[in-house]
């Protein structure tokens, strides 16, 4: 018997409605698989918002600070050179002209940073395969993943699933048919 | 520095082999790796085999992938042999000669004259080899200043087309056959009582006049004639007729208040214009204290550089010539109640105004005339000495020797040839088949001649001709003497030992006199014999050897010019030759760096062309470009047209020099000869004549201007004003700018370059900045030569200049007047403003890079391969470049020059820097710039570091003038000066500090140059309002 | 959310009769079938031009510079006109994704994929330029803050070209990245749907093994708006900084305040004239009318007037400035531009950039496919001559007519630049032929909302 069951929806509205009355009836919902975003899902299977945003600032950040010292020991501290007869006595004389580079290395860590976090966090690398229950959840089908506490109640949650909309109905055990 | 030199050279000379340079000490061994590396283009092997080589022919069944593979392997090659970074492999000397120390340089006192240009010299040597030119202090007649020409002449001992030994009807025989063969035919040709001569350009050397001396004593049928391409004979002989003198005068500028010219370029050309050129510039210097000087007239056809530099400038047709002498001659005739010549039509104005001012100027004047014409000539001895100018702005006691070329003599000895009377012909120091105007004829005369012989140093149009070839040494390479000015001598000492198998003309004239002997001694005997009191080193070391000259003693002019009148032989169009900066007569034609320096005045290299007046252009409707024939009653030439103001309209002139068919890779095919265009005139060379022009081809000749515009704009670029303004106000036409300048609450009026954002960067223990006096330059590219042959800056063609990739670090700026100029505040015209007058006002311009305090180049270089020193010096650091070619876009001057190829060791640019031997030219001191990096003025930044070392070892500070650029040094007039800020009293802070006429070029952009200008005033009664 | 329909009276941006898997087929199509003839021509003339641009920059890099036509005076010539030609086109993209995201244009989903592709190859070809431009280009990495061979001598953070290297390869990379992201989910579909095992594993390497889970596509989308969010400020940034490489600089003509902003402007003007230009043909030869369409070219045409009339305002405070300022250099820059030896130059740019988009205020035109594709060429070449205008007539008179010269090109630069154009279409069409040019996963989202049959039954 299967620990896990796939609801197979054809619909992402219909699988919309289906969660919460799914959840009523105490049924786990874990996750949901779909071809494209379903806005405001979040909260049915109570994800907590995402702080990647925040990580992305950290490193721009880091980004900024990184280029004034850089700027600062280049320029002013480890080989400071008359070019031009421009000021490199202290920082704030140059600044105005680091600011460009100091812009492009922070937007260059934020963006890096961010895309490579959510990367790993979410386990997508080149190299993983996926985990595919269905062969046309990234083109016209939404995966519904119930987790199974009691192994016995299996066939009776599968029945529910169906009667909330699904068109069928998968154990992890099973072969796709 | 300056080390006495006899033994020195003599060790390692090698007569029988030809010299070698290896290029590493494995080739000097013959390393087997070596020789196989050498025959291989990439020092690592390309993957050609698997591209090209058997594996691929035998699978020609993809041709797809090869397709792809031969992409994929040009690139590969293409980069890698680019990429590869030069190795260059030194060797110790085994046995180090005596007086050479490797990186130290020794100089050695020497002279030039090649029979057209004479200097004193001080020759820089670096582990033997000459590398520099530069002036010897010590002489009264060029006081260590060189022309472009001398300069260069450097380059021409290591010039390619030499030839390696003597010549046998065109096949090389040791000297031991020569000297053999020679001998017999002469004793032959003297039994016969055969006509021998020798035809020479003029020879100022006592010992080889004592040499030809010997030799006719041997031969007693010998006649020795000197001729000039360019001939002052006329003088000599108007000379003799006026005062009983057959020579040339010695002219003190210097002393002149009023300088008339008539078709005379004495700036450049004329007879000794280093002398000239220092001495007219003496009278052009203004200070606070002086505030006095000279007024120049030129009435002249083509637009000479000394014309250029005129206060006032008269053009006349050469038909109108003789009209205005002797209208100026009558006018100060009158006045001098003197006995007047013919009647003559000229510009009365101009005259009566001219006249004035020599009568008031009695004794402080000078009128010098350039024309060939024994009248012309005496109708000027006759106006200077009712001026009473002999015996003070001219000397008829120390005689000029650098002329001595007798027309008479040439024209007796062309008709002997032309008869067939000459037995035995010697070319030295001449190229007659070349030079005279019917060089052909002169050419098919030769072979009824049994013995003719050249010295030439290649096979040149007269030496190909001759039976023998007995190549001179280079001067560089010979013992010589000289006697420029009576008394005044110098002496010349070689500086390397000869490359080839060549022996010095005087020797070979001894051995065949049946006296051989080693120049050096024969010399030393002359000179024991001249100068006793005077020891023979001290004379070489110095160089210069002086008698104290007699003060020169007025002369009576009795000679009669009544019978003067203007000639009537006007043509519609009169065509007048002339010499160029560079080429000059055409003897150092196959010079790289003299064809490459620009005209002075069209700014044109690589090229002579015909002149013409754009009036005429407009009317006759030649194109620049256009080619066109010049017939003349006895030639013909065909050559392109050139639409240059300032040329007199009814006039054309054309450049001689060019049109070598004989002389080397450099030289041959450029231009055209206009040698056939002079002509015998009752007995004188003349060169102008009245000449038709037929437009020919109506193709667009591209000339390579380094200057493809040619007036200011109306912008203060080169700042001018007129003496009179300039005595009632130092400032005039340098009024200070003064910029409203808002410090937090007070508001104060500052010049531009006191207005600044920052606090400046501490400057070190020098300041090091230049002073450009453009009232005393004249323009004449000495410097430009100068540079180039310091800074091993590269030539690079016809073709690239063309594209306006020429590689001076300096260039000379010339700028016309045009008639559009904007008044004072008001805005011009710009489209009108381009157009230059047809008869415009000259200004010159040197600029090299001005070394900005606040240098907009290095701002925007990318990898700091150009950043500025604590010496107040723009550096650029060649081997951190990558080539953005920002910096020159950024530099407003425009004075940065990218190497768009590699100039060196590359067969497209086929000069010095491709062959070994010319490579022997390169200064040690500065490196060859590789491919892809700028490059600019340094301040011969190498001179400045020896200093500073030299200084340093011997524990004190440098003194003011201890040292000179290269530019400075040799300039004739002074114009340049170098020095440092940070001495209180050096010339330089003399210069600035006054403020008077000293400006910094493009002040308002507040980039803080360190190298400034003075303001060119001119000698005319006119205020800028008028 | 997804439940709420757009309101009827927009039209509606997706026509057709379309499902989930129906677009699904529609966009794989490219990707699963085989390339038309059209395709293949294509193909080969820009495959052609590719190589014959290597084949000449090749001979450059053998040869030197010199091969070009710059000299003593212009320094600059062809070489920067294109790489600024190519970074202004590149920016159309970027904007597309990032400003348009964040504006919550819907319409701006069919584009944004392809759009984005185009600014990725744009600044490949950009990029070639500023390399192979030096003298000495296999020293190019000393513009890296490295510590060099002699120690640590660094590089120059005043100089422009020093943050021109910064700004254009946070550019690239930033884009590189957003592009890639977005192409995951649409990867993982062409995953899913391969049926040879190789194909399926080479796309399930390149789809980063993609599952779409709502955690991921929590994230997915989180990253996406942060990404526009600080691509915005980097585009603007990128060709305000290539301005610099002039506005900073002391030559007339191109010292100028106004540059940033009017830089801006022009790279979005040409950017999205070549998204057009790209799109029309696009549409057709992989038959996407029902995704692009009329609306969407009529939307860009609209950008196109707006950024076009900035740019022309752009040029005519220029000459005001000039005039106003009363510096005769940069009056006679201005003059000179207009009337001196380059002023075919400069009345070829006028007529294309400022003339010729007017034409637009013209519904008929505006819609009319070929009219768009004509103008959309013209604009091409009116920026690619504003960038020339701007740097050769800037440079061949500046401050001393002593040093005032021409400039011509040679063919070996001409080449290069062709070969450029080349690099660009081949890569845009293996890009066709390899990826879904269409954000199919974005687009699903949407169609209920502006799908044309769903609009029918709303109502």
């Amino acid at each position: 018997m299967a620990k896990l069951i796939y609801g197979i929806f054809d619909d992402e509205e219909i699988l919309m409605q289906a969660i919460p009355v799914l959840k009523a009836k105490g049924v786990v919902c874990k996750d949901v698989q779909s071809p494209f975003p379903i806005h405001g899902i979040e909260p049915l299977l109570n994800f907590p918002r995402t702080r990647i945003s925040i990580a992305s600032f950290l490193y721009g950040l880091s980004g900024t600070s990184f280029a004034l010292w850089m700027t600062w020991y280049m320029m002013i501290h480890d080989w400071p050179i008359n070019i031009g007869g421009k000021p490199n006595f202290m920082l704030y004389l140059n600044l105005p002209a680091f600011i460009p580079v100091t812009f492009e290395l922070t937007v260059f860590c934020a963006a890096h940073g961010m895309a490579l976090t959510f990367l790993l966090r979410s386990k997508i690398l080149p190299g993983v395969t996926a985990p595919i229950p269905h062969p046309r959840i990234t083109d016209d089908k939404f995966v519904l993943h119930v987790d199974v506490k009691d192994e016995s109640k299996t066939n009776e949650i599968a029945a529910m699933i169906k009667s909330a909309g699904a068109q069928e109905v998968l154990l992890k055990s099973m072969q796709f048919s | 520095m300056r080390g006495k030199n006899i033994s020195g050279l003599k060790d390692h000379q090698d007569p029988k082999m030809e010299k070698k340079y290896w290029k590493g000490v494995e080739e000097l061994q013959n390393d087997a790796e070596f020789v196989r590396l050498k025959n291989n283009e990439f020092y690592e092997n390309l993957p050609l085999d698997e591209v090209i080589g058997k594996k691929a022919e035998e699978s020609n069944l993809t041709p797809r992938r090869d397709f792809l593979k031969f992409l994929g392997f040009g690139v590969a090659a293409a980069s890698l042999a680019a990429c590869e970074a030069p190795v260059r492999k030194t060797i110790p000397y085994l046995i180090r000669p005596e007086q050479i120390v490797p990186g130290i340089a020794n100089y050695y006192a020497s002279t030039y004259f090649d029979g057209y240009d004479y200097a004193s010299l001080l020759v820089k040597t670096r582990e033997g080899r000459p590398i520099k030119i530069e002036g010897n202090p010590l002489s009264s007649v060029t006081k260590g200043k060189v022309s472009a020409r001398v300069q260069a002449s450097v380059l021409s001992l290591y010039d390619n087309a030499r030839l390696r030994g003597p010549m046998m009807n065109g096949n090389a025989a040791p000297w031991t056959n020569i000297d053999k063969a020679i001998t017999d035919k002469l004793t032959a040709i003297a039994a016969a009582g055969g006509k021998i001569r020798i035809l020479s350009s003029t020879v100022i050397s006592p010992s080889t006049l004592k040499v030809i001396e010997d030799f006719s004593k041997k031969y007693p049928t010998t006649k020795h004639i000197q001729y000039d391409a360019i001939s002052c004979s006329a003088m000599i002989q108007a000379n003799k007729e006026s005062f009983g003198v057959s020579v040339l005068p010695t002219y003190s500028f210097n002393k002149a208040n009023v300088i008339v010219a008539f078709d005379c370029d004495f700036l450049l050309n004329w007879i000794s214009p280093v002398e000239y050129a220092s001495q007219y510039a003496e009278t052009r210097k203004l200070n606070s204290g002086r505030k006095e000087m000279s007024k120049h007239y030129q009435f002249e056809s083509a637009l000479s550089l000394t014309g250029s530099n005129a206060d006032v400038r008269t053009g006349i047709k050469p038909s109108q010539q003789l009209s205005y002498i002797i209208a100026l001659h009558n006018a100060i005739a009158s006045k001098a109640g003197a006995k007047s010549a013919g009647s003559a039509t000229a510009d009365g104005k101009v005259i009566e105004k001219l006249a004035e001012e020599l009568w008031s100027n009695k004794g402080k004047s000078l009128v010098v005339c350039g024309i060939n014409d024994a009248s012309a000539q005496k109708l000027v001895n006759s106006i200077n000495s009712m001026l009473g100018n002999y015996g003070s702005t001219i000397d008829l006691d120390n005689a000029s020797n650098l002329r001595k070329g007798n027309d008479a003599d040439l024209a007796m000895l062309l008709d002997e040839a032309d008869k067939g009377e000459v037995a035995a012909l010697f070319f030295y120091n001449c190229n007659p088949v070349y030079t005279l105007p019917n060089g052909e004829a002169f050419a098919k005369s030769m072979n009824r001649i049994d013995l003719s012989v050249s010295f030439a140093d290649r096979p040149d149009e007269t030496a190909s001709v001759c039976k023998f070839i007995c190549p001179d040494n280079h001067p560089l390479e010979s013992w010589s003497d000289a006697e420029p000015r009576k008394g005044v001598y110098s002496t010349g000492q070689p500086t390397i030992s000869p490359l080839f198998d060549t022996r010095q003309m005087q020797e070979s004239l001894l051995a065949w006199a049946g006296t051989p002997a080693v120049f050096h001694d024969y010399m030393a005997a002359n000179w024991k014999a001249w100068a006793p009191e005077a020891t023979w080193d001290k004379i070489i070391q110095d160089g210069v050897y002086e008698k104290t000259a007699s003060s020169p003693s007025s002369y009576s002019f009795n000679a009669d010019v009544s019978g003067i009148s203007e000639s009537k032989a006007a043509g519609a169009i009169e065509v007048v030759v002339y010499e160029k900066a560079g080429v000059g007569n055409g003897a150092q034609a196959n010079n790289p760096w003299l064809q490459e320096l620009p005209d002075p005045v069209s700014k044109i290299t690589w090229d002579n062309y015909l002149a013409v007046s754009p009036k005429d252009a407009r009317e006759k409707g030649w194109r620049q470009g256009n080619i066109v024939t010049v017939k003349t009653a006895k030639a013909a030439v065909n050559v392109p047209v050139l639409i240059q103001p300032g040329q007199t309209p009814g006039s054309v002139s054309i450049a001689l020099g060019y049109g070598r068919t004989k002389a080397g890779k450099t030289a041959d095919n450029i231009g055209w000869n206009a040698y056939p265009l002079v002509s015998m005139v009752n007995g004188l060379l003349s060169y102008s004549a009245t000449a038709e022009i037929l437009k020919t081809a109506d193709e667009d000749y591209v000339f390579a201007a380094t200057q493809s515009h040619h007036t200011m704009m109306g912008r203060a670029i080169v700042k001018e004003t007129s003496l009179e303004e300039y005595k009632k106000n130092p400032n005039a036409g340098n009024e200070e700018e003064l910029f409203e300048v808002k410090v937090g609450k007070e508001i104060s009026k500052k010049p531009a370059n006191e207005v600044t954002l920052w606090d400046e960067h501490e400057l070190g223990n020098h300041h090091w900045g230049m002073s450009i006096d453009l009232n005393s330059c004249i323009g004449c590219g000495a410097c430009v030569v100068a540079c180039t042959a310091e800074n091993n800056v590269p030539m690079v063609g016809k073709d690239e200049v063309m594209r306006s990739r020429e590689m001076h670090w300096m260039r000379i700026d010339r700028y016309y007047s045009s008639d559009f100029d904007p008044k004072e505040g008001e805005k011009g015209d710009v489209k009108l403003m381009e157009n230059p007058s047809d008869m415009p006002r000259v200004v010159f311009q040197p600029v090299m890079c001005q070394h900005c305090n606040h240098a907009p180049c290095e701002t925007v270089c990318p990898v700091i391969a150009t950043s500025h020193s604590s010496e107040g010096l723009n550096q650029m650091i060649y081997n951190r470049c990558v080539g953005t070619r920002y910096c020159a876009n950024n530099c407003p001057y425009k004075v940065r020059r990218f190497n768009w190829f590699r100039y060196s060791d590359n067969p497209k640019f086929d000069y010095n820097m491709n062959n070994d031997l010319g490579k022997m030219v390169l200064n040690p001191d500065v490196v060859v710039r590789s491919r892809g990096v700028m490059e600019k003025c340094s301040m011969c930044v190498q001179r400045i570091q020896e200093t500073k070392l030299n200084a340093k070892k011997a524990g004190r500070k440098i003194k003011d003038g201890e040292f000179n650029v290269a530019c400075a040094q040799t300039c004739p007039t002074n114009a340049i000066t170098f020095g440092d800020y940070n001495i209180p009293d050096s010339k330089i802070n003399q210069m600035w500090k006054p403020k008077e006429r000293s400006y910094h070029l493009l002040e308002e952009l507040n980039v803080q140059p360190n190298v400034f200008y003075q303001t060119k005033v001119r000698n005319i009664e006119e205020s800028r309002e008028a | 959310m997804s439940g709420n329909h757009e309101a009827v009276v927009r039209d509606p941006l997706i026509l057709g009769k379309k499902t989930y898997h129906q677009m699904t087929e529609d966009i794989c199509r490219p990707v699963e079938g085989k390339a038309n003839k059209y395709w293949w021509i294509s193909f080969f003339i820009a495959f052609a031009a590719m190589l014959w641009g290597f084949t000449c920059l090749a001979y450059t890099i053998g040869n030197g510079i010199g091969t070009w036509g710059a000299n003593k005076t212009v320094g600059w010539a062809w070489d920067i006109t294109n790489f600024v030609w190519w970074i202004g086109i590149g920016h159309a993209g970027t904007l597309i994704s990032a400003i348009l995201l964040l504006f919550r244009q819907r319409w701006r989903m069919s584009i944004n994929r392809s759009a984005e592709a185009m600014t990725i190859f744009a600044v490949i070809c950009a990029g070639l330029f500023p390399l192979f431009h030096t003298g000495r280009p296999w020293l190019d990495y000393w513009m890296l803050p490295l510590p060099n061979q002699f120690g640590s001598l660094w590089v120059n953070f005043n100089s422009p070209l020093l943050w021109d290297v910064f700004a254009i390869s946070t550019y690239f990379s930033v884009s590189l990245v957003f592009w890639y992201l977005g192409l995951l989910p649409d990867l993982a579909t062409v995953r899913d749907r391969c049926v040879t095992p190789t194909k399926r594993f080479i796309y399930g390497i390149l789809s980063f093994g993609w599952k779409g889970t709502a955690r991921d596509w929590h994230r997915f989308e989180e990253v996406s708006l942060v990404l526009a969010g600080l691509s915005t400020p980097l585009v603007l940034s990128v060709h305000t900084i290539v301005s610099f490489d002039f506005a900073t600089s002391i030559v007339p003509g191109w010292h100028t305040t106004i540059f940033p902003p009017y830089f801006v402007a022009g790279a979005i003007f040409s950017g999205f004239a070549m998204v057009l230009t790209l799109m029309i043909v696009a549409r057709k030869v992989l038959n996407l009318e029902e995704y692009i369409s009329l609306q969407h070219i009529e939307l860009m045409n609209k950008i196109i007037i707006l950024t076009g009339s900035i740019v022309g305002i752009a040029y005519i405070t220029e000459f005001f400035m000039a005039w106003y300022s009363g510096v005769q250099y940069e009056s006679y820059a201005f003059m000179n531009r207009a009337f001196g030896p380059y002023w075919w130059a400069y009345w070829s740019m006028m007529t294309c950039n400022v003339i010729t988009p007017q034409l637009f205020w013209f519904k008929k035109i505006r819609t009319s496919v070929m009219a768009t594709f004509i103008i959309s060429i013209f604009v091409n070449i009116g920026m690619w001559f504003e960038r020339f205008v701007i740097i050769v007539t800037s440079l061949h008179r500046d401050f001393l007519p002593s040093s005032w010269v021409m400039y011509s090109p040679t063919y070996i630069e001409v080449g290069i630049f062709v070969g450029t154009i080349g690099l660009f279409f081949t890569c845009f069409l293996i890009f066709s032929r390899v990826f879904p040019v269409i954000a199919l996963a974005e687009l699903k989202t949407i169609i209920k909302k502006t799908g044309n049959q769903y609009k029918k039954k709303g109502i």
